[in-house]
């Protein structure tokens, strides 16, 4: 048996012993190094090994959750003996208590969580692949000459789970990044900008160049912004944008949200929301997809869960606790690390791209808003409201304009979502959530 | 005024802080092998190496539909060593705390120097701690039980608020953090840093199923009794009363107003819009836009603004920030000028300045970076009754949701989740969804009246940059600004 089963079994036999009913080990391990350039030369240099071990246990309907990095074995049995001790502490739910073992069947192989490419990168990578981003920026715009930041990384990592009712599962997964923070400059003016990108593959992964330019561009053509007159207008998120509208929307699908009464999602499950070219699906079992994994935070199976298709809302995202609570099953959207108790998250979550090219969808708006960054949370799942600080570039006939800044754009999720009147070709996945370009019927542009 | 030869202007030189001496626990690491990490770390040359060493207890509980759902509690354990030269920053951590494992880290952060280390030994010393904060009883030690209390306390008052009231979360988190920082200087502190706060937040629908929301918690690095005065009461009932009040609110009218902030938690507009302009790591960059103006005109006459990590038992307070410096006051601007920028060691020694203790970082996993402690806007002269009074139609904002700044170009926006009109100096109907945004050193140029009152911060505000969070203070009086952008969804037709 591995170091790490005999910690999580000895965790479960030691908690059982202490009085729990139910036992649930997640321990991860995992190696990090990350780099961050300026001028041609390393700024910052971070390497470490990182561990820590999460124990859920149950004590008669009462829930205590203990977590630490320590794997000795006076320490592992004090942290058992910590997490009875908390529960005990805790009121008694009908509704708490482990996914049964027959919930915790039927794992899919999940293709492309581990690249061996990446776990055998030389030390020199990042640093080399960082001072590339940089010099590319910098080539792109001769406005761009520094950087907020620019860096590299990659993290090889493993998790593995126990339960007390049978289930042990782990895998390995490996993921490399890039990024790229520029200041463009231009008489006394300062304009940033951001780009990224983030891969399980390293074959996956934007090359440091595209990265540096796009960060570039995104930043120089920002210089000379200006607020705009308040209108109501069509409206344009790019993919970066759209996803974080994805992200509103399935905060929105939330089942501990749906259950509490705090979502604009309530009771109109089955209800036509937008047309028919909205789908959003969060999928995780994508192939090589940044948040797949063979079961979630619980040892569920993950899957494909569609929350709007078609326009027609369909499902929300449970974890095991608040399914029992709707009186439905865990859609294996329980997320978590190490020092955190499961809760609702996604995994690979994006909007199916439509066939339109994105210059065709600005093409389409005589008078609009191209939005490229956003700042502030944004939505208000309980009532719909949405209001952001925006910036971006004017459509003017068809194209792109002049750059814009400190005006907000404002509607409501629900009518936004009938207002999505066209989606780009353009899926891309920057992170978790992808989306293509989006455009909106009409949204408020509050500035001058 | 003649402006100061030195960037840091102190409005009085501080009163000396009582040196505190208790007994305490064992260090966190043994000085001699303190001694044998760093000798490792500076083999290869570097100019300067550093052990931080961190114990941290956290507890969380939680209660939703009227019982306690979970209970939990956590410990972390590390160390981080950094090593600099020039501008170069080497770092390993490791939560493994044997000594092989501990070398490994100082050899691997070493490597970022490449010169030939030098044979010196090096002798650490403690160095006294200020003392701003008291916690008698670590919070860690506090029963559990009696942290419980307190959240069914608030949701019994909530709900007996209002019968509107229909959904009720309150949580209670702890921290018990114990660090050690010690360099090559030979420079060692420790410090204990006791930090909790409660939080409720509410959910009400009225009978035509209009929902609002209401949130609102507070503590600070405080002892347990703290909450027989600031109980869950109140918290519970100024959350309560906030998503009842906002019943019936009426869009937002988008375009630019006046608008008057709420004293207290307001702050964090300060906070956003100017404090993370000021910090030293994006003026050495020039990604600021406030880099290279000091001593220049950068807001309102009216306007001070002070960052304080001594303010007794604040939420942001420190005695000495993770570089080991002790935490202080500093006034950044002074009367509407630019006055000075917060340090951290490294940006302090590339810009031949020194450290304002403001070096803060979230864990061993993490570097140091400048950061703000208790950030706030000094008072001044008009009543609040009076600054409303001045106001013939405007947005009253009485409590923030998040904020967000862009400190390079300076917008800022920040959600206001209870606002009402202003109509002929007065309050008018509640506002939804009305967001404020602008540019930093605009909004400071606005500022047309300043408050004389108090300006509690409750002590709930966490600060995250670069994906790192720190417990920070805010605090702001009543304050008028003009011409602010308000966005919202309605336009056109007069307010």
């Amino acid at each position: 048996m591995s170091g790490e089963k005999k910690v999580i079994q000895r965790l479960i036999r030691q908690a059982l012993k202490l009085g729990a009913d139910q036992a649930e080990a997640w321990l991860e391990r995992g190696r990090n190094g990350s780099v961050r350039v300026r001028d041609g030369e390393v700024e910052e240099l971070t390497e470490s090994t990182a561990k820590g071990v999460g124990l859920r246990v149950f004590v008669r309907g009462r829930l205590g959750f203990a977590y630490g990095s320590d794997f000795g074995n006076a320490a592992l049995d004090a942290l058992a003996g910590r997490a009875v001790a908390l529960a005990e502490a805790s009121a008694k739910h009908r509704h708490h208590g482990l996914p049964p073992a027959e919930e915790l069947r039927g794992h899919a192989r999940v293709k492309g969580l581990f690249d061996k490419d990446i776990a055998a990168l030389a030390p020199d990578w990042k640093l080399k692949t960082a001072l590339e981003v940089e010099k590319a920026g910098r080539a792109y715009d001769p406005r761009v000459s520094n950087f907020r930041s620019v860096g590299a990384g990659e993290s090889v990592h493993e998790v593995h789970l126990a339960t007390s009712e049978g289930f042990t599962g782990s895998y390995e997964g490996t993921y490399a990044f890039l990024f790229a923070v520029p200041v463009a400059s231009e008489n006394g003016e300062l304009q940033t900008s951001y780009w990224s990108d983030s891969k399980r593959f390293l074959a996956d992964l934007d090359s440091p160049e595209a990265i540096g330019r796009e960060a570039a561009r995104r930043a120089a053509r920002m210089l000379g912004a200006r607020k705009v007159p308040s209108q109501k207008v069509p409206v344009i998120f790019d993919p970066l944008m759209a996803a974080s509208f994805v992200n509103a929307i399935a905060g929105a699908a939330n089942g501990e949200s749906i259950e509490r009464g705090a979502s604009i999602f309530v009771g109109r499950q089955g209800e036509r929301l937008a047309g028919e070219h909205v789908t959003i699906v969060d999928d995780g079992l994508l192939e090589r997809g940044l948040g797949s994994a063979p079961f979630d935070g619980e040892g569920v199976p993950t899957r494909r869960s569609p929350i709007l298709s078609q326009g027609v809302l369909e499902g929300f995202l449970y974890d095991s606790f608040t399914a029992r609570k709707a009186r439905t099953r865990s859609t294996g959207n329980a997320a978590r690390g190490y020092s955190s108790l499961p809760s609702i998250g996604t995994h690979n979550l994006y909007l199916e791209p439509g066939t339109e090219s994105p210059e065709s969808l600005i093409a389409g708006v005589k008078n609009g808003f191209y939005v490229t960054s956003m700042l502030g949370q944004g939505a208000d799942l309980v009532t719909g409201d949405y209001s952001r600080g925006a910036n971006g570039l004017w459509i003017e006939d068809g194209e792109l304009g002049h750059p814009v800044q400190e005006v907000t754009v404002a509607g409501n999720l629900l009518q936004m979502l009938r207002d999505v009147d066209a989606v780009g070709s353009d899926l891309q996945f920057r992170g978790g959530t992808g989306a293509p370009t989006l455009r909106f019927r009409e949204l408020t542009v509050a500035g001058s | 005024m003649v402006p100061p030869a030195v960037s840091i202007a102190r409005r009085r030189t501080p009163p000396a802080p009582p040196i505190a001496l208790p007994a305490r626990p064992a260090p966190l690491l043994d000085p001699r092998q303190i001694e044998r990490l760093l000798s490792a770390a500076m083999s290869r040359g570097a100019e300067f190496a550093e052990v931080f060493a961190e114990h941290a207890v956290n507890t969380a509980v939680v209660l939703n539909d009227q019982r306690i759902e979970s209970a939990q509690s956590g410990l972390v354990q590390g160390v981080g060593i950094r090593v600099i030269d020039g501008a170069k920053v080497g770092y390993a951590y490791s939560d493994d705390l044997d000594e092989p494992a501990l070398m490994r880290a100082a050899q691997t952060a070493a490597l970022i120097a490449h010169g030939k280390g030098s044979e010196a030994a090096i002798r650490v010393s403690r160095a006294p701690v200020p003392s701003h904060y008291q916690v008698p009883i670590p919070l860690m030690d506090v029963a559990l039980t009696d942290k419980a209390k307190l959240l069914r306390r608030a949701d019994r008052e909530a709900r007996a608020f209002d019968a509107r009231i229909k959904v009720v979360q309150a949580s209670w988190a702890d921290h018990t953090r114990r660090i050690l920082v010690a360099n090559s200087t030979g420079h060692l502190v420790e410090d204990t840093q006791n930090l909790c706060r409660i939080n409720v937040s509410v959910v009400a629908e009225s009978a035509k199923g209009e929902r609002r929301r209401g949130f609102f918690g507070g503590g600070g690095r405080v002892p347990f009794s703290h909450f027989d005065t600031f109980t869950p009461e109140h918290v519970a009932r100024e959350a309560a009363r906030q998503a009842i009040a906002t019943m019936g609110a009426v869009e937002a009218h988008a375009g630019p107003q006046t608008v008057v902030l709420a004293p207290g938690w307001s702050g964090i507009l300060l906070h956003e819009a100017v404090g993370h302009g000021l910090e030293a790591d994006f003026i050495r960059k020039g990604t600021s836009l406030f880099a290279g103006k000091l001593n220049q005109k950068v807001a309102s006459d009216l306007v001070t603004v002070i960052d304080d990590g001594t303010v007794a038992g604040g939420r942001g307070a420190i005695n000495v920030d993770d570089e080991g410096q002790p935490g202080e006051r500093k006034v950044l601007i002074e009367k509407g000028e630019l006055k000075g920028y917060m340090f951290d060691s490294l940006n302090a020694k590339l810009m031949g300045q020194r450290s304002t203790g403001s070096g803060r970082r979230q864990s061993f996993r993490h570097l140091p970076m400048p950061r703000m402690t208790n950030t706030f806007l000094a008072p001044g002269d008009d009543t609040p009754e009076d600054i409303l009074k001045g106001v013939k139609r405007g947005l009253y904002c009485a409590m923030f949701g998040g904020g967000q700044v862009d400190i390079t170009n300076g917008n800022f926006v920040f959600e206001v989740s209870e606002a009402y009109q202003i109509e002929n100096g007065r309050l008018g109907r509640p506002v939804k969804g009305a967001v404020l945004i602008g540019v930093g050193p605009t909004a400071l140029a606005n500022v047309s009246a300043v408050g004389c009152d108090p300006m509690p911060d409750p002590g709930m505000g966490t600060c995250g940059k670069d994906g790192q969070s720190v417990p920070v203070g805010v605090g702001l009086p009543t304050l008028r600004i003009d011409d602010v952008t308000v966005g919202g969804t309605r336009v056109g037709g007069g307010a």
